[in-house]
C-alpha cells in the first residue's frame, strides 16, 4: 500500500490531465485503477468536479464495471477459473485449496494487501484447465502443489522484478 | 418539412420526421402501454413495454425510441407483442415484493394498472424479490427500492428536470438500483427533496412520507402553490376536506410542468396544524376569547368608524398581504380608499424591493412586465445578480440549470458567496458585498471602450446615451477593481462573454433589498439599454418575487401610492378615472407605507391598523420596536390563518381560510395570471378573506357588496386593462402590457427610454466594533419569515438549525469550529446561532439564514425605508461575533 500522500499526488496528476474532458471518464478511471490499484471513494467528488459530471454518475460507472474497484486490491490479484472445462478438470478442488491456503473468501484481500482472491467465469484457456491468473499471467494444468509454489513465489517477489 | 406516412394497426398516419412511433400513436389516440415514458423526459426505452411489431420484417421495436420511417407498417397489439408485454410484466412482478395491500401507492401504482390491462394475475414464475433496506429516516420521502422497476424516471427527472444529480444507477444486473454517492441516505446527499422523483415513480418505490394518511387521496384537484412567486401548478389530494398531499400537475404549458420544490411538495402540511385559527376572537379582559362573526365584525366596524370620526381617516392604516389573492387585495384597497377614505394601504412585500421594481416600471412605463421563464431557455446570456434562485425560488433555478447544463447557455453569476449556481456558470464574479453598482458600471465601461453596444437599438428606442458614455469614460477601472475586489482581467472576461449578446438579468433580493439597490438598478437598466437587452423573449429583467401574489398585489394597488393597474396616484387623469368609477374623492397624496405605519404608530399618530395575512412581528426588522409601536394602537385587527406572534397582541383576530380552502387568483413573477378553485374546506368557522372583507363592508355601510369571486373578477377585468383576461377562460392568461415606450409598441410611436447618469459609488463605511459583514438570505426549506413553513411538521422533523456560515479563516482566527455557538450582534439586535465553517467563503463575511428560530435574524437589521439614500438596506449588516 502506498502512503496516502503519494497516492493523492498521483491522483491529482491524473485528474488534472483529464480536467474538462467529460468524455474521458473511463480513461481517467482506468489510469487511477492502474496507478493506485483502486479508486479511492473520496476522490469521486473531485473527479466529478473536474469532468463536470455528477458524483453519483461517476460512482455508477465505477461499480458497473468489474475492472474498477472502490476498495484497494492486493498487489497480486488471483483469479481462479470456474468455467466448464476447468470444472471438469478439478477446478473446484483448486478453488477449495486456494481458499484454505490464503484464508480468504471470494472477493477478499489479505491483511497485508499482498493477494486479492477472485474467481472468473471463464479465462478462455480451456486447453490448460484448470487455470488461474495472477494479475496478467496465466497458470495452467494446476495441482495443489503447483498452487503452493506459485503462492510462495509471489509472496516474496516484487512485480517489477518479475515482469518478463 | 415533409410529413412521413406510415400505418399503425392498419390506420394511415402521417407525422413529422423525427417523431417516435409512440408519439405518432399517442397523437392518434392509439394506446400503447408504457412505464418508463414521460412526456417531459427524454425517452430511454428501459421498460420495453411499448414494443411494437413491424409487419413487414417482424422486428420487435421499442416504439418510444424508434423514429418513424416512411411506409412503416406497425402493429401495436399482435399476439407476439401481447405475449412480450405480459412476459415483461410477469418478470417485473416476480422481482417485486408482494405487498400491494400495504403499499401506499395503492390504486395509483402503474405496474398494477398495466398488469391489470394486460390480464396478468398469477405470474407463474418463481418469485425472487430483491429486498433492499427501507429508507425512511428523512421526513419527506420513503424509499423502498425493493419495489423499483428500474424505469429510471427518478434519475432522469433528477438529471434533466431539476439538474441536481443526487442519484444515478448503481451496480448492474439483478442488484442494480438508483443510489446516491457513497450510498448515503438522501438527507446526507445533495438531494434537495424537491420530490420530483416521488411524483414520477410509477410504483411505490418512492412515496411521500405522510404521517396522517397512507394511500390514494379521495379527491385530487388542481390549484396553485401559495409559497413563492413562481406559482407552480399543483394537484392537491384531499381526504375528508383536508389536504394530505401535493404533487406537480405535470401539465404542459404550466410554469413548473413536472417539478416542484421541497416547500410546495412537502410543507403544505402546515395547513392542518392545531394552531390554525378556527373562529374569530375578541380580546376581553386582556384575553382573546372566541366570538361569532357577527359580533367580531360589528365590533371592528364600529371601532374603525368611530376612530375615523374622532381622528380622521389618515389615522387608520390597512396592511394587506402579498400572499392573498388578486380579488382580495383589490377589495382590500378599495375598502381602505373608498370605505374609509385613506391611502394608507400597503402589503408585506414592501421588503421585496417594491420601490426598486417600481423604478423600473416607471422608466419602462410598464413595459417588460411579462417575463415568461421559458424565455430563459432561449436566452443568449443569463446574468444572475444578487439572487440565489436554487434556494429562494428553486423552479427558476431549474430553468437556469437546464439552460446552462443542457442547452449550453452562458451564465454569469455575481455574488459574494459561492452559491449553488456557480458550478453551472461560465463565470463567477465574487464581488465584495454592496459593490454591485460599481461592477455594472465597470462592465459597461469596458463594453463601451470596445464599442460593443447595440447602436440600432440605442438610436431607435433610447435617449441620453451620449451623456451616459461621458459618465462611463470618466470611470476609473482600477478604482472599480479595488471597490469590487475583482481583478480587471476578470471583468474583461465577463465583458468577453457579454459582448454582442442580449442579456436576461435574473435579479434577487441581493439587489432588491440592498442599501444601494436603486443605484444598482439604474446601472443595470443602463446596461440593458446599452446592449439592447429589453423588449423580447429571453432578455430583460426577471425579478425573483418572494411571495406567490407579490406581483398581483402590486398590480391591484394594495400600495400607498398606486391605484389598481399600477396607475400612479399622483397622475391626475388616472385618479379622476378611478374617482369616477368608484364615486369617491381620492387624495393625490400617497399614504403610509408599512415602515411609515410603524413609525406613525410609534409616535402615537396612527390609531388603528387592520392587518390581513401578515405577521409583522416576525417579518419586520427591529421586532421589539414594532411590538412597542403596535401596542400604542387603539385598535389592532388581525385577519389570518394561523395563530402568530402578531395575533397574540391583537385586539380582534379574524379566522381566515388558507388559499387552498378558497378560490382566487395569483399573478406570478412572470406576469402569469392563474386562477384556482377551492380544494379543501376551511377549518372550523374560518372564512375566505374576501368573504370577511365583504362582511366587514356590510358593517361599515360600504355601498358595493360582492356575493361571489366571479363578481369581483368581473369588476377587475372591466376596470383594470392589465387584467382584461381575468376570469374569462380556464386557460392561462397573462397580464396585458400597455406601455407608452416606443420599444414596447408595434406602431413605432411612443417615447424613448432614458439612460440615467453614472453615479460614482460611495465608499463603504466601516463600523468600528462591528468588523464582520452579515448577509441575510433564504434557504429553500423556508419561505420568507417562515411563519407557515415553520409550522410544517415535516420541516420541523428535518431539524435544520439554520447555522451561520463563516469562513475557514475567520473560524481559525476566532477559534470557532463546526457546531460551536456564537453570538452575532449588530447595532440593532443580537442572536445566538450554531456555526458551520465554509471553506471557500470570503473572509469577514458571514451568512445568516432567515426564517429559523422565529426569524430572529431580522433583529440585526434596522427598520429603514428601502430605496432611500440613507437606508442601510435589509440584506446586509455590520456585526460582531462572540464565541459562546
Amino acid at each position: 500500500m502506498k502512503s496516502g500522500e503519494t497516492e493523492w499526488a498521483q491522483l491529482e496528476a491524473i485528474i488534472d490531465k483529464y480536467r474538462g474532458k467529460t468524455w474521458a471518464l473511463i480513461a481517467l478511471l482506468q489510469e487511477v485503477q492502474a496507478a493506485l490499484s483502486y479508486i479511492p471513494p473520496e476522490s469521486i467528488e473531485y473527479i466529478a468536479d473536474a469532468l463536470k459530471l455528477f458524483p453519483c454518475h461517476v460512482q455508477g460507472v465505477i461499480n458497473f464495471y468489474a475492472g474498477f474497484s472502490l476498495k484497494p486490491k492486493g498487489k497480486y490479484v488471483l483469479k481462479v477459473c470456474r468455467g466448464t472445462a476447468c470444472h471438469v478438470k478439478g477446478g473446484r478442488g483448486i478453488l477449495r485449496f486456494m481458499k484454505k491456503e490464503l484464508g480468504l473468501n471470494e472477493g477478499e484481500t489479505t491483511p497485508d494487501y499482498q493477494f486479492t482472491f477472485e474467481t472468473a467465469a471463464c479465462l478462455g484457456a480451456c486447453a490448460l484447465a484448470p487455470t488461474m491468473m495472477v494479475n496478467r499471467t496465466y497458470f495452467g494444468k494446476l495441482t495443489p502443489p503447483k498452487v503452493t509454489n506459485i503462492l510462495a513465489e509471489y509472496s516474496e517477489r516484487d512485480e517489477k522484478n518479475y515482469e518478463s | 418539412m415533409e410529413e412521413i406516412s406510415l400505418t399503425i394497426n392498419g390506420r394511415n398516419i402521417s407525422c413529422l420526421p423525427g417523431t417516435s412511433i409512440l408519439h405518432a400513436a399517442l397523437e392518434n389516440s392509439i394506446k400503447i402501454p408504457t412505464l418508463c415514458h414521460h412526456p417531459h423526459l427524454e425517452p430511454i426505452g428501459a421498460c420495453r413495454l411499448c414494443v411494437v411489431e413491424d409487419e413487414k420484417s417482424g422486428r420487435i421495436m421499442a416504439s418510444c425510441v424508434t423514429p418513424v420511417a416512411s411506409n412503416m407498417a406497425i402493429k401495436t397489439d399482435s399476439p407476439t407483442i401481447k405475449q412480450h408485454r405480459r412476459n415483461i410484466i410477469r418478470l417485473m412482478m416476480a422481482n417485486h415484493p408482494e405487498s400491494c395491500i400495504v403499499c401506499s401507492q395503492g390504486n395509483r401504482c402503474q405496474l398494477r394498472q398495466v398488469a391489470a390491462e394486460l390480464g396478468v394475475g398469477e405470474i407463474g414464475l418463481y418469485p425472487m424479490p430483491h429486498y433492499t433496506g427501507l429508507e425512511e429516516a428523512n421526513p419527506f420521502i420513503i424509499r423502498d427500492l425493493s419495489k423499483c422497476i428500474l424505469c429510471g424516471k427518478c434519475i432522469r427527472a433528477d438529471h434533466e428536470l431539476v439538474v441536481v444529480g443526487a442519484i444515478d444507477y448503481n451496480l448492474r444486473g439483478f442488484k442494480s438500483r438508483p443510489a446516491t454517492v457513497h450510498e448515503m441516505p438522501l438527507e446526507k446527499s445533495s438531494c434537495t427533496f424537491c420530490g420530483t422523483c416521488v411524483s414520477m415513480c410509477p410504483t411505490g418505490a418512492l412515496t411521500a412520507k405522510n404521517p396522517r394518511y397512507v394511500g390514494s387521496p379521495q379527491k385530487e384537484l388542481s390549484t396553485i402553490c401559495g409559497f413563492c412567486g413562481v406559482g407552480c401548478s399543483l394537484v392537491m389530494g384531499s381526504v375528508d376536506g383536508q389536504i394530505v398531499e401535493a404533487n406537480p400537475s405535470h401539465q404542459e404549458g404550466t410554469v413548473n410542468r413536472s417539478t416542484l420544490c421541497v416547500r410546495g411538495h412537502f410543507t403544505h402540511d402546515f395547513l392542518n396544524v392545531p394552531e390554525r385559527l378556527t373562529t374569530p376572537l375578541i380580546r376581553r379582559d386582556g384575553e382573546l376569547s372566541p366570538s361569532t362573526w357577527d359580533e367580531a365584525l360589528e365590533f371592528v366596524g364600529k371601532r374603525l368608524i368611530s376612530i375615523k370620526r374622532k381622528y380622521g381617516p389618515q389615522r387608520l392604516a390597512f396592511l394587506g398581504s402579498s400572499k392573498c389573492t388578486i380579488e382580495e387585495n383589490y377589495l382590500f384597497q378599495k375598502i381602505a380608499r373608498v370605505g374609509f377614505g385613506t391611502n394608507n394601504v400597503d402589503n408585506g412585500s414592501y421588503g421585496s424591493g417594491r420601490l426598486i421594481v417600481n423604478l423600473v416600471d416607471e422608466r419602462l412605463d410598464g413595459g417588460g412586465h411579462v417575463t415568461p421563464l421559458a424565455g430563459l431557455e432561449q436566452a443568449e446570456l443569463v446574468f444572475v445578480i444578487g439572487a440565489n434562485p436554487t434556494q429562494s425560488a428553486p423552479v427558476v433555478g431549474y430553468y437556469l440549470k437546464r439552460a446552462s447544463r443542457i442547452k449550453g447557455t452562458p451564465l454569469i453569476v455575481v455574488d459574494p458567496r459561492e452559491i449553488e449556481l456557480v458550478p453551472f456558470s461560465s463565470l463567477w464574479l465574487p464581488l465584495s458585498p454592496h459593490s454591485d453598482c460599481e461592477l455594472i458600471n465597470g462592465l459597461a465601461a469596458i463594453l463601451h471602450t470596445r464599442k460593443s453596444y447595440d447602436l440600432d437599438f440605442i438610436s431607435r428606442f433610447t435617449e441620453g446615451f451620449d451623456l451616459y458614455c461621458g459618465g462611463l469614460s470618466s470611470l476609473d477601472l482600477e478604482g472599480v477593481s479595488r471597490g469590487t475586489g475583482l481583478q480587471v482581467e476578470l471583468m474583461e472576461e465577463a465583458a468577453n462573454l457579454i459582448q454582442g449578446k442580449k442579456i436576461a438579468f435574473v435579479i434577487g433580493h441581493g439587489i432588491l433589498q440592498q442599501r444601494y439597490g436603486t443605484l444598482t438598478m439604474d446601472a443595470l437598466l443602463n446596461l440593458a439599454l446599452m446592449t439592447g437587452s429589453l423588449g423580447g423573449e429571453g432578455k430583460g429583467f426577471y425579478f425573483l418575487a418572494r411571495e406567490n401574489n407579490q406581483v398581483g398585489t402590486w398590480d391591484m394597488g394594495a400600495v400607498p401610492d398606486y391605484l389598481p393597474g399600477r396607475q400612479p396616484l399622483r397622475n391626475d387623469m388616472m385618479r379622476k378615472h378611478w374617482e369616477q368609477a368608484w364615486e369617491v374623492k381620492l387624495s393625490p397624496d400617497p399614504g403610509l407605507n408599512i415602515i411609515r405605519m410603524i413609525e406613525e404608530a410609534e409616535k402615537g399618530n396612527l390609531k388603528a391598523l387592520y392587518i390581513m395575512g401578515e405577521n409583522p412581528l416576525r417579518s419586520l426588522p427591529q421586532p421589539e420596536r414594532v411590538r412597542k409601536a403596535l401596542r400604542n394602537l387603539d385598535l389592532l385587527v388581525l385577519q389570518d390563518i394561523l395563530a402568530t406572534e402578531t395575533t397574540q397582541i391583537a385586539d380582534v383576530v379574524l379566522a381566515a381560510a388558507a388559499f387552498s380552502e378558497r378560490g382566487g387568483t395569483f399573478t406570478n413573477l412572470e406576469g402569469r395570471i392563474q386562477s384556482f378553485e377551492q380544494v379543501a374546506s376551511p377549518p372550523g368557522d374560518a372564512k375566505p378573506d374576501w368573504e370577511i372583507l365583504d362582511l366587514l363592508s356590510g358593517k361599515i355601510g360600504f355601498p358595493r357588496r360582492y356575493s361571489s369571486l366571479q363578481e369581483i373578477r368581473a369588476e377587475i377585468s372591466q376596470m383594470v386593462p392589465m387584467y382584461a383576461g381575468l376570469g374569462l377562460s380556464k386557460e392561462e392568461s397573462w397580464v396585458k402590457e400597455v406601455s407608452a415606450m416606443r420599444l414596447f409598441r408595434r406602431d413605432g410611436e411612443g417615447n424613448p427610454i432614458h439612460f440615467s447618469p453614472v453615479i460614482p459609488a460611495e465608499g463603504e463605511t466601516y463600523d468600528e466594533g462591528y468588523p464582520f459583514r452579515g448577509i441575510l438570505g433564504s434557504l429553500r426549506c423556508h419561505l420568507g419569515s417562515g411563519t407557515r413553513t415553520g409550522h410544517s411538521a415535516r420541516m420541523r422533523d428535518f431539524g435544520l438549525k439554520g447555522e451561520v456560515e463563516i469562513s475557514a479563516q475567520d473560524g481559525a482566527r476566532l477559534n470557532l469550529n463546526e457546531g460551536d455557538q456564537v453570538r452575532i450582534s449588530s447595532r440593532f439586535g443580537s442572536i445566538v446561532r450554531g456555526v458551520t465553517v465554509k471553506k471557500d467563503l470570503r473572509s469577514r463575511l458571514i451568512f445568516i439564514p432567515m426564517a429559523f428560530h422565529n426569524n430572529d435574524a431580522i433583529q440585526l437589521i434596522q427598520l429603514s425605508h428601502l430605496g432611500q439614500a440613507d437606508s442601510l438596506g435589509w440584506k446586509a449588516c455590520h456585526v460582531k461575533l462572540e464565541k459562546l
